[in-house]
C-alpha cells in the first residue's frame, strides 16, 4: 500500500517536473517562431520553410503534451509523444557533438548561448527516463483489472 | 493510445492554425513586406556587396552567389574573421542569405555581423537562395 502510494506521489512528481520543463520550453518559441526556425536551421538538418514549419508546429505539440500530462484522458499519449521527442532532441544533440557545430540549443527558444553538450544529453536521458516511468505507469493503469466489491 | 493521439494531434493543428492566423508565425504562402535589415535581390546586385552564404556546406557546393563567403556555423570565429578580412579589403555593404523566405539564419548571422562589425552595412537577402533560382 505505502509503496502504491510512494510510486504515485513520484509519478504526480514526473508529471509536474516534465510538465514545467516543456511548458516553459515552449512559451518563448511560441512567441518568436522565426528566432526558433533560425535554432532549427542550426542544427542543418531542416531548413527554409521546413524549419519555419517545425518551428510553429513543435512548441505547440510540446504544450499541449505538456498539459496532457496533466489531464488523465490524455496522459498516455502525451507521455508517449514527449518520449519520442525527446529521443529525437537527443539523437539531434548528438549530431550536433558529433560534427562540431557550435550552436545555441534552441531548447527554450532562441539564445545566444554556446551548447555544452554533455549536460544536455544528460538532462534530456533523465526527461526520458521520467517520460518513459510515467507512459508504463498510466499503460498498466488503463489494462488494470477493475476491481469489484 | 490512438484516439488520445488523435486529440494531440487536432489540438497541435488549432494552435498552429492560430499562430498563422493571429501572426505570431508567417504564413507560408503570404509576401511579407521588406523588414528590417533585409534587402531585395535586385536592389543588392545593383550594389557591390560581399556575399556571404549562411546554407549548408553541401548547398553551397552545389551553387552560390558569386565570390561568396561560406559562413561556417561550425566555426563562427573563423567565418567572421574571413567575412572582415574581405571587408577590410575593401568595404561594401554585406548581404548574408539562407535557403528561403522561411529561413532565419541569415537575419540571425546578419544581427552578430552587426555586432562583430559595426562600421559596415549590412542586410540579410529577402528570399534566401530561393530568390537566386528566380
Amino acid at each position: 500500500m505505502v509503496g502504491i502510494d510512494a510510486k504515485r506521489f513520484f509519478g504526480l512528481i514526473a508529471r509536474l517536473v516534465l510538465a514545467s520543463v516543456f511548458i516553459s520550453a515552449a512559451l518563448p518559441k511560441l512567441k518568436d517562431p522565426v528566432a526558433f526556425a533560425a535554432a532549427i536551421e542550426a542544427y542543418r538538418t531542416l531548413s527554409g520553410s521546413w524549419a519555419m514549419a517545425a518551428a510553429t508546429v513543435l512548441p505547440w505539440l510540446e504544450l499541449i503534451i505538456a498539459v496532457g500530462l496533466l489531464t488523465p484522458w490524455l496522459r498516455r499519449a502525451s507521455a508517449g509523444i514527449m518520449a519520442l521527442l525527446l529521443v529525437l532532441f537527443i539523437a539531434l544533440h548528438l549530431s550536433a557533438w558529433a560534427r562540431g557545430l557550435n550552436i545555441d540549443c534552441g531548447c527554450f527558444g532562441a539564445s545566444a548561448s554556446s551548447p555544452d553538450y554533455h549536460w544536455l544529453v544528460l538532462r534530456n536521458l533523465a526527461l526520458l527516463i521520467l517520460s518513459i516511468f510515467i507512459w508504463r505507469i498510466a499503460l498498466r493503469n488503463k489494462y488494470a483489472p477493475t476491481r469489484t466489491l | 493510445m490512438l484516439r488520445e493521439s488523435l486529440m494531440i494531434a487536432l489540438l497541435t493543428i488549432l494552435g498552429t492554425a492560430y499562430s498563422l492566423v493571429s501572426g505570431l508565425a508567417p504564413l507560408p504562402w503570404a509576401e511579407p513586406a521588406l523588414a528590417a535589415g533585409e534587402i531585395r535581390l535586385e536592389d543588392a546586385r545593383v550594389l557591390d556587396v560581399i556575399w556571404v552564404d549562411a546554407r549548408s556546406e553541401s548547398e553551397f557546393t552545389a551553387g552560390h552567389a558569386p565570390d561568396a563567403l561560406f559562413y561556417d556555423q561550425a566555426d563562427p570565429a573563423g567565418s567572421m574573421a574571413g567575412i572582415l578580412e574581405q571587408w577590410l579589403q575593401g568595404p561594401r555593404p554585406i548581404v548574408v542569405y539562407c535557403t528561403d523566405e522561411g529561413c532565419g539564419t541569415s537575419k540571425k548571422i546578419a544581427g552578430e555581423l552587426r555586432v562583430n562589425v559595426p562600421d559596415a552595412e549590412i542586410y540579410s537577402l529577402k528570399g534566401g537562395w530561393s530568390a537566386w533560382l528566380e
